[in-house]
């Protein structure tokens, strides 16, 4: 399991590729591999303003169904539309292809809430521990 | 021992009843509270479909229409039940309980478990099937019973109880049904088009779906069967079950889910996308 060092992570399990005030989103690759099969995914319109620690969109999975929580606020500026052709690309490439939305940060200092990929390894790790 | 709240059968129309099991999940998570457990019935014939089914492909809306079947989306995942003669069962509890098991699976598991363990009690042997298997019919597709997933509960090979679950900010809602009669022919009108011979389907069906009173002689109705079950859920669970009813703040969240959500077509029919339902 993999958890590149240039991105942020949230403990509802997204992660954050920071441009200036831009938000890149999508889940990490603990999510998509608990999530086992992904069979479809509902993400806002562009111009959505989506919310810290809100919903932003839905998952389906052979296991679940998932609402994905935002990690920050802003409006949805970019999605990819690669995932209406081929949602698989979540399962497979979680990181890069696999993106979900493009976020104009309204509160960068949101970040702060954020977990480095070390201490989001621990914060997994110590989920997994707590049962 | 951990209390866990016990809403008892009632029973609600299909809105209400999606509507009472996400008030719960969502006053859940931004609380901590004791889970619960939900038994509940459908005042009248209902279908309820999988978050991201579609209804004009998946469902024949006239037939539902003509047999007045009520049409709900579910919060949860998964295909189409046709709540006739079923009893339907809620669990809404925290992703870090220790009684379940890490794991998206863990909880399908574990309430199969006291489902089956109550099932027992009832001389009927159910086994949790380990591996998920696929419906090997496209045409039934559709239908929830029609493809057994891991965990699910299987007897002699037909599964009894079908489940679905959703999760957000660390809270899980699982519901499922639990089949007490079961009639292959209203259940394959639900999804039937015009032009397929119901007498093969309904054969089809019949050698993967079974229910409760097919497989006992004991006799059952809702209340025995739900005061089984709770026991059992104590027992496998070493928990004790409080009665209770819903809060203030779950009901006012029900009826704005129950407005704004479940009975709204746009949710129903196109599950439109909801971030405007919990904003005032």
């Amino acid at each position: 399991m993999s958890f590149p060092d240039d991105l942020l992570y949230s403990r509802e399990h997204t992660w954050v590729r920071v441009d200036g005030d831009l938000a890149t989103i999508g889940i990490t690759d603990y999510a998509q591999e608990e999530l086992g099969e992904i069979f479809s995914v509902e993400v806002p319109l562009i111009d959505t303003y989506v919310e810290h620690d809100e919903p932003f969109g839905t998952i389906e999975s052979s296991k679940t169904v998932a609402e994905l929580i935002s990690p920050v606020s802003g409006d949805v500026i970019i999605v990819n539309e690669e995932l209406s052709d081929d949602v698989g690309i979540v399962n497979s490439d979680p990181y890069t292809t696999g993106w979900m939305i493009v976020v104009a940060m309204s509160d960068p200092g949101e970040l702060d809430n954020l977990l480095g990929p070390i201490e989001y390894s621990d914060y997994i790790d110590a989920e997994e521990g707590s049962r | 021992m951990e209390e866990w709240r016990y809403l008892s059968f009632n029973q609600y129309n299909a809105f209400e009843n999606m509507a009472i099991d996400e008030a719960i999940l969502r006053v859940n998570q931004q609380k901590e509270m004791s889970p619960t457990l939900r038994f509940y019935g459908w005042k009248s014939p209902s279908v309820s479909l999988g978050y991201f089914q579609n209804v004009r492909n998946e469902v024949n809306i006239e037939f539902c229409h003509d047999m007045g079947i009520h049409i709900v989306r579910r919060p949860t995942g998964g295909k189409a039940v046709l709540h006739e003669k079923d009893l339907t069962y809620s669990v809404v509890a925290r992703e870090n309980n220790s009684l379940f098991p890490h794991g998206l699976l863990g909880t399908y598991r574990v309430i199969s478990e006291c489902i089956a363990a109550g099932l027992a009690k009832l001389g009927i042997k159910a086994d949790l099937l380990k591996e998920g298997r696929s419906t090997g019919a496209l045409d039934l597709g559709a239908l929830c019973f029609s493809i057994p997933s891991q965990y699910e509960l299987l007897v002699n090979g037909k599964k009894i109880c079908g489940s679905a679950q959703m999760r957000s900010k660390g809270v899980f809602l699982q519901h499922g049904s639990i089949l007490m009669e079961f009639d292959p022919a209203q259940t394959y009108s639900v999804i039937a088009k015009s032009d397929v011979d119901i007498t093969r389907q309904k054969e089809k069906l019949k050698k993967q779906v079974t229910s409760v009173h097919e497989t006992t002689d004991i006799k059952t109705d809702y209340t025995s069967l739900c005061q089984i079950l709770a026991s059992s859920f104590e027992e496998f669970l070493g928990i004790r079950l409080v009665e209770g009813k819903l809060t203030s703040e779950e009901e006012t969240i029900k009826k704005h889910l129950l407005q704004h959500k479940y009975m709204d077509s746009r949710w129903n029919m196109e599950g439109k996308a909801i971030e405007w339902i919990f904003k005032e």
